[in-house]
């Protein structure tokens, strides 16, 4: 009984961290309804900044998430100005293969750059804690986990809040809904998208800065979270924030279940599996609106 | 009927492609250079693989991402029969193909109750199902695979019949054995792509439910469609399978047997028989050309090549989705019009 508690408490503690990876993807895919199968490589990209940040400048990765953020955001807007608005009106299939593109291009600009070595960050303060272990009702926590995973649900809820509940949110979900009543009422659509793939790409390189004091990092390490990703998106049912992070943390805690009572081999499997079934008696996902 | 339609410059251009592809690697094997005979080798495989996905993605207008489960299928059966039971390998080809329709179709149909991004994540569902399967079934080998012992044949027809060539005919003999099979894979579905079910599976694409509306049941032809792939990746493993002499779950199951085949079609021209072909022949030596020419240079193993494929997919995206085959080549190089899509 301890074993299983267990299990789920770690599968949770994963469940928001992979929450903080779909929620990017959630944005631009869900609610925005356009396809990016370069998500990966933007999360590679935030990890890859911050292991940066860290070993050039020995800066925290904690305290390397503004730059990258910022940055980040920056480039999700260049890449929807420049290819992705580009590609927007046509076939669905035009997107897929834009971003399918994009995806060879980052992930093996990053292989010229530094190789495709597995590198590690070592210094900084979630890595420091790695010892440290929290013991509550005979259930461990490990507190580096712990933090990260109640940063992630501090960033979670202020997304939230921001997509529900202030004007700006309202501004979104109307173009997601309908463009052309959008720009009846003064919205700028193309703005409002732009915006979008900005948000979705600092996000996605906010969590890959928390990652990296879990994970290595190297420029193929994107494609394990995308699949992820887009399993818990559709999971979650698209359009609804609330039911992308339940989808997420249902997912961590089938990969520690898994893991805990079947084989570790298996633990992608079992998600996909449930994705499946799940998917076959409620295509539009657990909570999906549409 | 279809014939007609074709003008004088592509009748010429398809003599001609041919006639290369039957000669290419003549000279080539007169030379005893081997590494470009591979190159067309891979060529041939990766073409044929486009074909074979343009009848689910180009036609039918399903995205499949998961294709690569039945290229392991036709490698791990036809692999099995000759490792386990000393089975010829064009039989073991034909049962790898058998096997594979059947499991994509009982795989695939309730996947079709799901439609567009849902149905392209439950083809990488079973992908990534797939995967650690492949990696953990003692029967097939597990995580180490099969290795397929070599055999020397004396006579041609002997090699020929077993799909194990060796010695300074080894590349010839493969890359003839693939222009075989991508002849005949590109001539079946020239006549799907003209038969009813050709019509029925671009309906479905254009508009399900105005196909559903003339009463084709668009569930059994996305079956049937995907399982017209499933067979082609299919008879494409069993020849990587006797080539490499080995299966293992990395290799067979690797993304690029799907990436590459469907940035092929891309390139090409998505949903045109010939779309695929073209791809293949500019994307493919790419690759090859660039570890050559790279060498053991500074800049080798870098991913050039692979930075080159997302540049050229990216551009194609963006100023011409439709593909390179949709330029206007008959405005700029014949009289007539070229044939529509």
């Amino acid at each position: 009984m301890t074993e299983l508690a267990q299990a789920v408490v770690n599968g949770l503690q994963m469940g928001f961290l992979y929450a903080l990876v779909a929620v990017g993807l959630a944005i631009i895919w869900g609610l925005m309804e356009m396809i990016n199968f370069a998500h990966g490589e933007f999360l590679m990209l935030g990890m890859f900044g911050a292991w940066w940040l860290s070993a050039g400048f020995g800066i925290d990765p904690l305290l390397g998430i503004v730059p990258i953020a910022v940055a980040m955001y920056g480039f999700g807007v260049l890449v929807y100005r420049h290819l992705m608005r580009r590609v927007q009106g046509g076939d669905p299939f035009t997107q897929i293969f834009a971003t399918i593109g994009l995806l060879f291009l980052l992930q093996n600009a990053v292989v010229a750059g530094f190789t495709s070595d597995y590198r590690f960050v070592n210094e900084g303060i979630l890595a420091s804690l790695s010892r440290t272990r929290l013991d509550v009702l005979g259930l461990t926590f490990g507190v580096p986990l712990l933090a990260a995973a109640g940063l992630a649900l501090v960033l979670f809820l202020a997304l939230y809040l921001l997509i529900e509940r202030t004007e700006f949110g309202l501004a979104l979900q109307a173009t997601s809904e309908d463009r052309d009543a959008a720009r009846l009422v003064g919205i700028r659509p193309q703005r409002m998208f732009a915006v979008a793939w900005g948000l979705g790409a600092a996000l996605v390189a906010i969590a890959g800065a928390i990652l990296v004091n879990f994970f290595a990092v190297y420029p193929q390490v994107g494609l394990q979270f995308t699949v992820l990703a887009y399993a818990i998106v559709a999971l979650g049912g698209f359009g609804s924030i609330l039911g992308t992070l339940l989808a997420a943390l249902l997912v961590g805690v089938i990969q520690s279940v898994t893991v805990v009572y079947l084989s570790p081999a298996f633990k992608d499997a079992f998600v996909f599996a449930s994705y499946l079934l799940i998917g076959l008696f409620r295509p539009q996902g657990l909570f999906g609106r549409f | 009927m279809a014939r007609a339609r074709i003008s004088g410059a592509a009748r010429l251009a398809l003599v001609v492609g041919a006639l290369a592809a039957i000669v290419y690697p003549i000279p080539l094997q007169l030379q005893g250079q081997t590494y470009y005979q591979t190159v067309g080798f891979l060529v041939l495989v990766n073409a044929m693989l486009g074909v074979g996905w343009n009848v689910i993605g180009g036609w039918t207008g399903q995205f499949d991402f998961g294709p690569q489960v039945f290229f392991a299928v036709g490698a791990y059966t036809a692999a099995l029969l000759y490792a386990k039971l000393g089975v010829i390998a064009w039989v073991g080809l034909l049962a790898g193909v058998a096997v594979a329709i059947v499991l994509c179709a009982v795989l695939t149909y309730p996947l079709t109750r799901l439609r567009g991004h849902y149905f392209a994540i439950a083809t990488v569902a079973i992908w990534m199902i797939a995967q650690p399967i492949g990696a953990s079934w003692e029967f097939i080998g597990a995580a180490q695979g099969l290795f397929l012992p070599v055999q020397t044949h004396d006579s041609v027809v002997g090699a020929a019949l077993s799909l194990q060539f060796s010695g300074p005919t080894k590349a010839l003999g493969y890359y003839y054995s693939a222009l075989l099979l991508f002849a005949v894979t590109l001539a079946l579905m020239a006549l799907v792509e003209r038969s009813k079910l050709g019509y029925y599976f671009r309906a479905i694409r254009d508009d399900q439910e105005a196909a559903e509306g003339i009463g084709i049941d668009s569930r059994r032809y996305k079956v049937i469609a995907r399982s017209i792939t499933a067979a082609v990746f299919a008879a494409a493993g069993a020849l990587y399978a006797f080539w490499a002499l080995s299966v293992f779950p990395e290799q067979v199951l690797e993304l690029h047997w799907s990436t590459l085949p469907i940035m092929a079609t891309v390139v090409g021209g998505i949903g045109r028989l010939w779309g695929p072909v073209l791809g293949a022949v500019i994307l493919i030596p790419i690759s090859q050309v660039m570890s050559t020419t790279l060498g053991t240079g500074p800049l080798a193993g870098r991913g050039i090549d692979l930075i080159v494929y997302g540049l050229i997919i990216i551009v194609i995206a963006a100023f011409r989705p439709t593909g390179l085959l949709s330029l206007p080549w008959g405005r700029w190089f014949g009289r007539r019009r070229p044939a529509p899509a």
